[in-house]
C-alpha cells in the first residue's frame, strides 16, 4: 500500500525530473544557438533605450537597425572572402532603460561575453558619451547611430564612429539658413538673437556652431542673450522673461523634445513672438504637434534626415519602413540607425575577415553610396563621425511640415517672419 | 528688468508654488500618519495623467472635471493598495527601509504596468485652456491652466485643513500623528485610519497628476522627467514632514527661490570681487541645496522654525 510519504516523495521526483528535463532542453537549444551562430551568423550588439525618457527615438531607431538587418538576411547575409560564404547577421539587443551607466556596462556585455564584431547604438549623446569608452577597451567597432556631440571624437578613440553629423552643423546650418532669409531680403541684416540651450555637449556644440557661421559673416547676426538650462526643467519662467527683456529679433533654443514641449508652451503662455523660432533638432515630431497644436507652426528645425527628402532611396526607405514596423517613418532618428548598419554590413565585406581590427580599418575607409541621408553618401571623417549636410526643415499650418533649406532640396518656401497672430 | 517685470515672476512663481503643493501634500498627509515617504508619489501622479487623458481622449471629459473626478477613484484604489500591501509593513514612529523598499517596488510596477498600457510616447492634453493666457498690461501675463491648478491647490488645502480639524476622522489622524500609541489606548483605530489616510493621500496624488497633465507632457517615468518626486520631498522636508500648512509655506519657498535664484545677483571673487548671477543651468540644484540646508539647520522644517518662535514668545 503506497503512504502519503512516498507519494510525496513520487511527487517531488517527478517535479525535480521535470524541472531537469527542461534545464537540459534550455542548455541544449543554447547550445544549439551558439553553434548556429558560430557557423552561419554572425553578432552584432544593438544597445539603445526603449525605455525611460529616450525610449522614443531608442525605439525608432532599433526600428531602422532591424530593418536593415532583415534587408541584408534576406539577401543572403553579408559575404565575407576570408571565409568564401555569406554570414547572417544574427542581432543581441540590449534596453540600457536611458540609463548611462547601464548603457555602457550592456555594451560592454555585448563586447565581452557575447562577442559581438560591432557594436551600434547610444542614442542621445549622454548615452554614446558613456559607451563610447568602452570601444577600444575591447577593441570593437562601436557605431553611435544617435550621439553627435563633436566631444565624443575628439579623444582619440580609434575604434568609434558615428553616423550623425556633428550637431555643431545644425547651428551652423540654421545661421546660414537665417543669412539666406537675409539675403533674400525677408529678414533684416543685424539680427538680434536670443540663445537658450541644454546644459550638455550638444547644446554647447550647437552654440560654437552658429558662432562659427556668424563670426565668418559679420553684421549679419548680434547675439544678445546667451543661456543654458539643465535638462528636464519644470520651470522656465525666468529664463523666459530673460529673452522677454533682451528685444532679441530671433529665439533659438537647442533642448530634447520634452524641454522643448515644456520651454514652447511656456513661451506662448507669456504671448512671446519672435520673427524666427527654433529648438535645435527638434520641430516637427508629432508627440510636440499633439501637445501644442498649431502653436507649433512655423518653428524650424536643423535635422538630419526628413521623409520629405527627394532621393528614390529615401522614398523607399520610407515605404520598406512602414511596411516593417506598421507605422510612418515621421522623424529623424530612423534613418541615421539604418545606414549606420548598412555602412557595417559594407565595411565588413570590404574587410573580408570577422577580424575586428579589420573590420575598424575597413570603417574608415568605406562610403555608403546611395545613403538615404542629405547628400546621399555616409563616410566617416578622420575623427570617426560622419559629416553631410542638415536639412532645414519648417512647421507649417494642418500639420503640414517643408524642406525650406537647402533650396535644391526645399518641398516648400519658407515663412519668414513668422506671422504675428 | 523693471518692477512689473519683477511683478511678472512674482505671480509665475506663486502660479509654481500652487503646481508643488499640489503634487506634495498627498505625500505629507502619508508620511505624517504612517512615517511612510512614499515613493510610489510618482507612480500615482503618472496615473493620475493618464487617468484625465483617457477620459478626455474617450469621453471627451474636461480635464479639470477628469481631477476631480479622479479623487474618489483614486481614494478607492489608495484603499485598496493599503489593504493588499502597505498594512504588513511592521508598524514604526520612523521611516523603515522595509516600507521604503517596498513603495519603490510598487512604484517600479506601476511605471511598468504604465509602459505596458500607454507604451513610451510623450503624451500631452490639449484644450483651449492650454495655451491661453490673462494679460495684464504688456508685462504681465498668466496662464489660465496654471490658475486653475493653483485654484485647485488652494482649494485641497482647505478641504484637508477642515479634515483635520472639523472631522472624527481628521482628529484620529491628528492623534495618530501626535502619538500614535497613546491614540491606540483611547480607542483610535490605526489600521482603518491609517487605509483612509493612504486612499486620501493617494486620491490627492491622482488629482494632483491630472492637473499636471494639462502643464506638462507625460509618459510612463512621469515624476522622475521632471523631476516631481525629488521636488514633493524637499517641499515636504521644508514643510516640517507633518503639516499641510508647512506643505504650502514649503511650496512657496521653493517656487520663489527656484524662479529668483537665477535674477539675483550676488558677490564672486573671480580676478577681483564683481557682481554675478546663478546661471539658470544651476536652478535644479536650488531643490537639493535647500534639501541640505533644512535637514543640517532646521530639521523640523518651516513649520517647526515657527512653532519655536511662537511657544517662545
Amino acid at each position: 500500500m503506497r503512504t502519503k510519504s512516498h507519494f510525496i516523495g513520487t511527487y517531488f521526483h517527478r517535479r525535480i525530473l521535470l524541472a531537469l528535463l527542461l534545464l537540459a532542453g534550455v542548455v541544449f537549444s543554447s547550445v544549439s544557438a551558439v553553434a548556429v551562430a558560430a557557423d552561419d551568423t554572425i553578432t552584432i550588439g544593438v544597445v539603445l533605450p526603449t525605455t525611460g525618457s529616450e525610449s522614443k527615438p531608442g525605439q525608432y531607431q532599433k526600428e531602422g537597425i532591424e530593418l536593415a538587418i532583415k534587408q541584408i538576411n534576406d539577401a543572403g547575409g553579408i559575404m565575407v572572402k576570408s571565409k568564401g560564404k555569406k554570414f547572417k547577421i544574427n542581432e543581441i539587443f540590449y534596453d540600457d532603460g536611458t540609463d548611462s551607466k547601464k548603457s555602457a556596462s550592456l555594451v560592454e556585455r555585448a563586447m565581452s561575453s557575447d562577442n559581438a564584431i560591432a557594436v551600434l547604438g547610444g542614442y542621445s549623446t549622454a548615452l554614446g558619451t558613456a559607451e563610447s569608452v568602452m570601444a577600444d577597451r575591447y577593441k570593437t567597432p562601436w557605431i553611435t547611430t544617435g550621439a553627435g556631440a563633436t566631444a565624443i571624437f575628439g579623444k582619440g578613440y580609434q575604434y568609434a564612429f558615428g553616423s550623425l553629423s556633428p550637431v555643431a552643423l545644425i547651428g551652423t546650418t540654421s545661421a546660414e539658413f537665417l543669412g539666406y532669409l537675409i539675403d533674400q531680403g525677408k529678414l533684416k541684416k543685424g539680427l538680434k538673437v536670443a540663445m537658450v540651450v541644454e546644459n550638455t555637449d550638444h547644446g554647447t556644440d550647437y552654440i560654437n556652431g552658429f558662432n562659427e557661421w556668424a563670426n565668418k559673416h559679420a553684421g549679419y547676426f548680434q547675439v544678445v542673450m546667451n543661456e543654458k538650462f539643465e535638462l528636464g526643467a519644470t520651470d522656465f519662467s525666468s529664463i523666459l522673461q530673460r529673452v522677454k527683456s533682451s528685444h532679441a529679433d530671433v529665439f533659438l533654443s537647442d533642448a530634447h523634445l520634452p524641454d522643448y514641449i515644456t520651454m514652447h508652451r511656456q513661451y506662448l503662455q507669456n504671448g512671446l513672438h519672435h520673427q524666427m523660432i527654433s529648438y535645435g533638432a527638434r520641430g516637427p515630431e508629432s508627440a510636440a504637434r499633439q501637445a501644442l497644436g498649431a502653436g507649433t507652426d512655423y518653428i524650424f528645425a536643423g535635422i538630419w534626415w526628413s521623409n520629405k527628402l527627394p532621393y528614390p532611396q529615401a522614398k523607399k526607405f520610407a515605404e520598406d519602413y512602414k511596411a516593417f514596423t506598421g507605422h510612418d517613418v515621421d522623424s529623424w532618428y530612423a534613418a541615421p540607425a539604418y545606414d549606420g548598419m548598412r555602412i557595417l554590413a559594407q565595411a565588413i565585406e570590404a574587410a573580408g575577415s570577422l577580424d575586428k581590427t579589420a573590420i575598424r580599418d575597413a570603417l574608415k575607409k568605406v562610403e555608403l553610396k546611395e545613403s538615404v541621408l542629405p547628400g546621399q553618401k555616409l563616410k566617416f571623417a578622420a575623427n570617426g563621425q560622419a559629416e553631410y549636410p542638415f536639412v532645414i526643415t519648417q512647421n507649417k499650418p494642418d500639420n503640414k511640415v517643408d524642406i525650406v533649406f537647402p533650396k535644391d532640396a526645399a518641398t516648400g518656401e519658407p515663412v519668414a517672419p513668422i506671422p504675428n497672430k | 528688468m523693471d518692477a512689473a517685470e519683477y511683478l511678472d515672476l512674482l505671480l509665475k512663481a506663486l502660479l509654481l508654488a500652487g503646481v508643488y503643493a499640489a503634487m506634495a501634500v498627498g505625500m505629507t498627509v502619508v508620511y505624517g500618519v504612517m512615517k511612510i515617504v512614499n515613493l510610489a508619489h510618482a507612480g500615482f501622479l503618472m496615473l493620475g495623467a493618464y487617468f484625465a487623458l483617457e477620459l478626455f481622449q474617450h469621453f471627451h471629459i474636461d480635464p479639470i472635471f477628469g481631477a476631480v473626478l479622479a479623487l474618489p477613484v483614486f481614494f478607492l484604489f489608495g484603499m485598496a493598495v493599503h489593504w493588499l500591501l502597505v498594512r504588513w509593513l511592521p508598524k514604526s514612529d520612523t521611516p523603515t527601509l522595509a516600507s521604503l523598499l517596498l513603495m519603490f517596488g510598487f512604484w517600479l510596477v506601476l511605471q511598468n504596468i504604465g509602459y505596458a498600457a500607454w507604451g513610451n510616447e510623450d503624451q500631452s492634453i490639449l484644450t483651449p485652456l492650454t495655451l491661453s493666457s490673462v494679460h495684464i498690461g504688456e508685462t504681465i501675463s498668466i496662464s489660465k491652466v496654471n490658475l486653475v491648478v493653483f485654484a485647485a491647490a488652494v482649494f485641497c488645502m482647505i478641504v484637508l485643513q477642515i479634515v483635520f480639524h472639523r472631522s472624527w476622522f481628521g482628529r484620529s489622524m491628528r492623534a495618530l500623528i501626535q502619538n500614535p500609541y497613546a491614540a491606540q489606548i483611547v480607542g483610535v483605530d490605526d489600521q482603518r485610519t491609517s487605509r483612509m489616510t493612504f486612499g486620501l493621500g493617494t486620491a490627492f496624488a491622482g488629482f494632483a497628476g491630472a492637473l499636471l497633465g494639462m502643464l506638462y507632457s507625460f509618459a510612463p517615468d512621469f515624476g522622475t522627467r521632471p523631476p516631481f518626486l525629488l521636488r514633493s520631498f524637499v517641499i515636504i522636508v521644508l514643510g516640517g514632514l507633518e503639516s499641510v500648512s508647512g506643505v504650502a509655506l514649503g511650496a512657496v519657498v521653493l517656487a520663489i527661490l527656484e524662479t529668483f535664484s537665477t535674477m539675483i545677483p550676488f558677490p564672486w571673487y573671480w580676478h577681483g570681487w564683481k557682481w554675478h548671477y546663478l546661471p539658470p543651468s544651476y536652478q535644479t540644484v536650488v531643490p537639493f541645496a535647500l534639501l541640505v540646508v533644512v535637514l543640517v539647520i532646521m530639521p523640523k522644517g518651516l513649520a517647526g522654525l515657527f512653532n519655536r518662535k511662537w511657544k517662545a514668545a
